[in-house]
Order: structure tokens, then C-alpha cells, then sequence
């Protein structure tokens, strides 16, 4: 009941959120210069049939009241009509949304396994070989922009030694998609049993996946490294040593103790990733969200746009409210 | 100020890591103000009958697609990235840090107000909201470094925000007001000096960030545009070309990306520990 109360609580905040992006989005986006009819009828277009067109889109009309209708129209669960793909913006969202999704839910992962390895590592023995590398990896890898690491990947892993797939796309172009049941091509390989879209779709997550999780893994690495610093300098640590624990348990503790620290990195990171890997999407021609709003934003297609918007925010806050439960649970503080 | 200086040389002197930082920076700095005096061609000159040419003695770098030479535009680059870069943050850290000692000092409505409003910006993809930002106000440097401001100023408005509100009840404040002390002496006399720290140690991390966001704009299309000599469309005009075996094309703009956001981080470090209070 204390939970119910507090998601009902959660909900009521996001409500104001939600539409003062709405808002801002549905403003923001109506400054781009130069009209969508404009865009859609091309250069040689007379000025009658753009305004026939913008009468037809509903453009003619007052902002506020344009936005209303907007407003009622999400609340009826329609995000509009995307003027270029011209289909509708929750279809085309729904079938970029796993895209993304599953490229940066792996390289998170990845991330995870190498940040926090290495912390753990390093923590343990800070002179030994694993400090070491840690700590060249911490400095390099924040340096480097990510689109320019995939290039390079590309080119030493596909350009010369040939190992990796055609950085094209989320399969071989002779494929098709296996059958859909989330949108994500390893999972729904997986589960339809089709082993030729799971090899293939693995071979092309595998560079975007290590790029991201590279990048990503040294802010990990640095947020669990600090932390750990911190708690093995604690009182209970130097304590559970005078008890004579076994190292690996103590290390156990401190990483329990990390944890909070971690997740919290790791939703903001989500968060960021969910529209930031549009460079790593447009290297690989992921077809992903960030692809889909870079792609609209040039276009003025303005449902477009907005549906990303409300989409990454929805993605945002159902992150946040995760990683709140999952501190309520690791952590006997925080209370609800 | 000389006793500021001698101590900080004296923290300097050791800590390795932020030698070589502050050298990074000195030099990158150096050949930027130096470009037209250091390279070889003009940055923006094509050459079509040199294009692609592997880096050799007459193209330390190599040359691009047009010919142009990857060297020169490296070194010119850095009037460009590095100046948005730097301006973009501190241009974030005085809106911070003016809008967080408001929002701090008048927590009521006003306070209230600023906040949820960054809340608001704060809950857009930053990316996108950079790319949208540029795309209405219009892609050339100066919106650029605008739009950095914009999207990173509620980072240090908060950290402000945060110090001043936990200021505001000590005795020494308290001691001001009863002295009479003006609402806006108070707060740049008495607060502002005591609640930068923080802020100001996130800024010279965030320099690097800045820097590789520029770099992303431009990448995407949504920066500075080619032939302006820029990183991240130098990276994105060689994009192409390493599938057909040019590395040198995208490699060395991204090398300057890395070598110059690995100097601001070593200088972050060392002014993080430098202007840390537990230190004295």
C-alpha cells in the first residue's frame, strides 16, 4: 500500500513535467525557419499550394489552439502523422524504439561488466597491474569521441582484417527481420529459434555495442572506483578486517555499498543514451530513435519530433522511478 | 597574489598528472593563437590533383577528399573548437552561478520558479535539445556557443543553488544582515566567493565535454560546417572514406579531439584537488 501510494505520488509530479515539455517541444520545434509545406512541396512549389497545404495540415490555424488539439489527440494515445514517413509517428516509433534500445541496454551492460571489474580490481590491489590499466582506461576513454572510436573500430575490424560485419544496418541486407514479437532482433531470434537472424544481428551489435560500452564503461569504472575508496576507508571495513573476514567477502560488503552509487550512473546514462547514441546510430545506419529525430528535426516534421520527445521523457521518468525502487531496495535508508 | 601563486606552484610541482595537463593546454593554446605562423598550406585552399594523399613529408597528416591538408585544418581547428568549447562553459558558469546565487538567496516563488525550469530543460535528451536549439536559432559560432551555454548552465545553477542554500543560515551571513549589509552585498560579497568551489571545479571538467559536443553537432551536421576547419566535420567528411582504406582522414581530427579533452580533464583533476579545502 506505502508503494502504491508512493508510484501515485511519482505520477502526480511527472504530470506538469510532461506537458511543460509538450509545450516547450510543440514552441521550439514551430521556430525552425522556413514552413514543413514548404519542405514537403520542394523548392519549385507555388504559394497557393503551400497554403493549401498548410490549411490541410492544420498550420493555418491559431498556436494555442493547434496545441490543444495536439494535447487531446495524445491523451486519445495518437501522436499524429509523421508528413514524411508518412505513416503514423507510433508505429514509426515503436519500430526504432527496440532498435535503439537493445543497442544501448547491451553496451550498458558491457559497461557494467567492464567498469565494475575493473574497479573491484583495482580497489583491491591499488599498485597492481589491474590499477594500472584502470586508470589508462579511465583517462583515454573519456577523451575520445565516441563516433570517431566506431570509425576506427570499423576500420581496423572491417576495413582491413575483415572480421566484422558491414557496418550497415542491424543485419545482412539479404535478411529479413525475424518475426516481431518485441522489436529487438537478438531477443525475437531467440525466441522464434532463428538462428540465422541471431548470428547475423549479433555481428552487427558487436562494434556499435563495444564503442558505446567503452566510452561509457570508464565513467562506471570512475564512479565505483571513488566509491569504493571511500567505503574501504570506513570504519566497518577496518572493523570487518580486525574481525578477519575473508578479503573476498569485505570486498563483497564494499561493493554492496557501491551499489547505489552505480545504479544511479547507470539510469542517467539510459536517460542520455536514449537520444545521445544518434552519432554511434548514424555511423552504423542504425535506423534507431536518434536516426528517426535527427532525420525529422531537418525535415520540420513536426509530430515527429514531438512523439520522439514524449517518448524519451515517458523512457526517462520510468527509468528514474526504477532506479528509486531498486535504491529502496539495496539501501535500508531511504525510506519511501 | 603572490602567496596564491607560490602555493599553487607548490601543489603543481607535485602532481605530475596535472603538469602534463596544464602543458597539454599551454600548447594546444599556443598553436592556436600561432596557425597562421605554424602550417604549411592555407586550411581552407583545395587542391583537387593531392586529394587523398597518405600523410607523407608534404602532408604531415595527409590530405582529404579535396585535397585540402589535414595538418593545416588540425591546427586552425583549434580556433574554433577550443574557442566554443571554453567560451560555451564559462558563458554556462556565469549564468549559473548568477541565476544559483538568485535562486538560492530568494528560495520563495522566484526560487521556485528558476528551478523548475531547469527541472523542465533538464528533462530533455540534451543531444537533441542542442541539435533542435541550433537548428532554429541557426548553425554558425556564436549560436553554437549559446546553445552549449544553454544546455549546461543548469548543471552549475544547481551546484550554486546547492552551496548558498546551505550558507545562507550561518552565523557569518547572519552577522552581515545585522550589519545592514544590502540584499545584493550579501550575496556577491559574502556568498558568492564562499559557494564557486564546487561549480567551478565541474566547469574546467565539463571544458572536454564541451568540446566533444561541438565536435558531435558539427559531426551530424549541426555545427560549423565545412570548409571551416572543424574536428568533428573533419571526422565526419572522412567517415566515408574508411571503407575504402583513408583512416588518415577521420584519425587525426580525432586525435586532436583526444589529445585536447585529455589536457582539461588533467587540469580538471589537479584543480579539483588544488582548490579542495581539506587540503590545507
Amino acid at each position: 500500500m506505502r508503494l502504491f501510494k508512493y508510484l501515485v505520488k511519482r505520477l502526480l509530479v511527472f504530470i506538469p513535467l510532461f506537458f511543460g515539455v509538450t509545450f516547450v517541444t510543440f514552441m521550439l520545434i514551430r521556430l525552425l525557419p522556413g514552413s514543413p509545406a514548404q519542405a514537403l512541396l520542394g523548392t519549385m512549389a507555388t504559394e497557393e499550394s503551400i497554403r493549401a497545404l498548410e490549411a490541410e495540415m492544420g498550420l493555418d490555424r491559431p498556436l494555442l489552439e493547434q496545441f490543444v488539439i495536439y494535447v487531446k489527440n495524445v491523451l486519445h494515445g495518437d501522436l499524429g502523422y509523421s508528413w514524411f514517413t508518412s505513416s503514423n509517428v507510433t508505429d514509426d516509433l515503436a519500430t526504432r524504439f527496440p532498435a535503439t534500445f537493445e543497442l544501448i541496454f547491451l553496451s550498458i551492460l558491457f559497461a557494467l561488466a567492464v567498469g565494475v571489474t575493473l574497479a573491484v580490481l583495482s580497489a583491491r590491489r591499488p599498485k597492481g597491474i589491474a590499477a594500472r590499466i584502470a586508470s589508462v582506461y579511465g583517462m583515454l576513454a573519456g577523451a575520445f569521441a565516441d563516433f570517431w572510436l566506431a570509425l576506427m573500430l570499423i576500420f581496423i575490424f572491417f576495413t582491413t582484417l575483415g572480421w566484422a560485419v558491414s557496418p550497415m544496418g542491424r543485419l545482412d541486407l539479404i535478411m529479413s527481420a525475424p518475426r516481431r514479437i518485441s522489436g529487438m532482433y537478438v531477443l525475437d531470434s531467440l525466441l522464434t529459434g532463428n538462428m540465422m537472424t541471431l548470428k547475423s544481428s549479433a555481428a552487427h551489435l558487436l562494434l556499435p555495442v563495444a564503442t558505446l560500452g567503452f566510452v561509457n564503461g570508464a565513467t562506471i569504472l570512475k564512479m565505483t572506483s571513488s566509491t569504493m575508496q571511500e567505503i574501504l576507508d570506513s570504519d566497518f571495513i577496518h572493523h570487518s578486517h580486525m574481525l578477519g573476514l575473508s578479503e573476498f567477502k569485505i570486498m563483497g560488503y564494499a561493493l554492496k555499498n557501491a551499489l547505489p552509487a552505480v545504479v544511479m550512473t547507470v539510469g542517467n546514462m539510459f536517460s542520455f543514451l536514449l537520444g545521445g547514441a544518434v552519432l554511434i546510430e548514424k555511423v552504423f545506419a542504425w535506423g534507431g530513435l536518434g536516426q528517426y529525430v535527427t532525420t525529422a528535426l531537418a525535415n520540420k516534421d513536426y509530430s515527429a519530433v514531438q512523439g520522439f520527445v514524449l517518448v524519451s521523457t515517458l523512457f526517462a521518468m520510468v527509468v528514474y522511478l526504477i532506479i528509486d525502487l531498486i535504491q529502496m531496495a539495496i539501501d535500508p535508508r531511504i525510506k519511501f | 597574489m603572490k602567496r596564491f601563486l607560490k602555493d599553487f606552484l607548490f601543489m603543481l610541482r607535485k602532481d605530475r598528472q596535472g603538469q602534463i595537463g596544464f602543458a597539454i593546454v599551454l600548447l594546444v593554446l599556443l598553436l592556436g593563437v600561432a596557425a597562421p605562423a605554424i602550417v604549411p598550406y592555407d586550411p581552407v585552399r583545395t587542391n583537387p590533383a593531392d586529394h587523398r594523399m597518405a600523410p607523407c613529408l608534404a602532408h604531415f597528416f595527409g590530405t582529404d577528399e579535396a585535397g585540402m591538408d589535414i595538418f593545416s585544418r588540425c591546427i586552425y581547428a583549434i580556433r574554433i573548437d577550443v574557442f566554443i568549447g571554453f567560451s560555451g562553459t564559462m558563458l554556462s558558469l556565469l549564468a549559473g552561478i548568477v541565476l544559483g546565487l538568485l535562486a538560492g538567496y530568494y528560495e520563495g516563488v522566484f526560487g521556485e520558479v528558476v528551478m523548475r525550469i531547469a527541472d523542465l530543460f533538464q528533462a530533455f535528451p540534451a543531444f537533441i535539445l542542442a541539435m533542435a536549439l541550433v537548428a532554429v536559432l541557426g548553425n554558425n559560432m556564436q549560436n553554437i556557443i549559446f546553445v552549449i551555454a544553454f544546455v549546461n548552465a543548469p548543471i552549475y545553477l544547481r551546484f550554486v543553488r546547492g552551496e548558498v542554500l546551505a550558507l545562507k543560515s550561518r552565523p557569518f551571513v547572519e552577522a552581515s544582515h545585522a550589519a545592514g549589509m544590502s540584499d545584493t552585498t550579501i550575496m556577491f560579497r559574502q556568498l558568492l566567493p564562499n559557494s564557486l568551489r564546487p561549480a567551478l571545479v565541474q566547469a574546467s571538467v565539463n571544458i572536454g565535454a564541451a568540446i566533444l559536443l561541438t565536435a558531435g553537432l558539427s559531426f551530424i551536421g549541426a555545427g560549423v560546417s565545412v570548409p571551416t576547419p572543424e574536428w568533428g566535420s573533419m571526422i565526419s567528411t572522412g567517415a566515408p572514406l574508411i571503407l575504402t582504406g583513408q583512416w588518415w582522414c577521420a584519425f587525426f581530427p580525432g586525435v586532436s579531439i583526444a589529445f585536447t579533452v585529455l589536457g582539461f580533464a588533467f587540469v580538471g583533476d589537479f584543480l579539483r584537488l588544488y582548490l579542495n579545502p581539506e587540503r590545507r
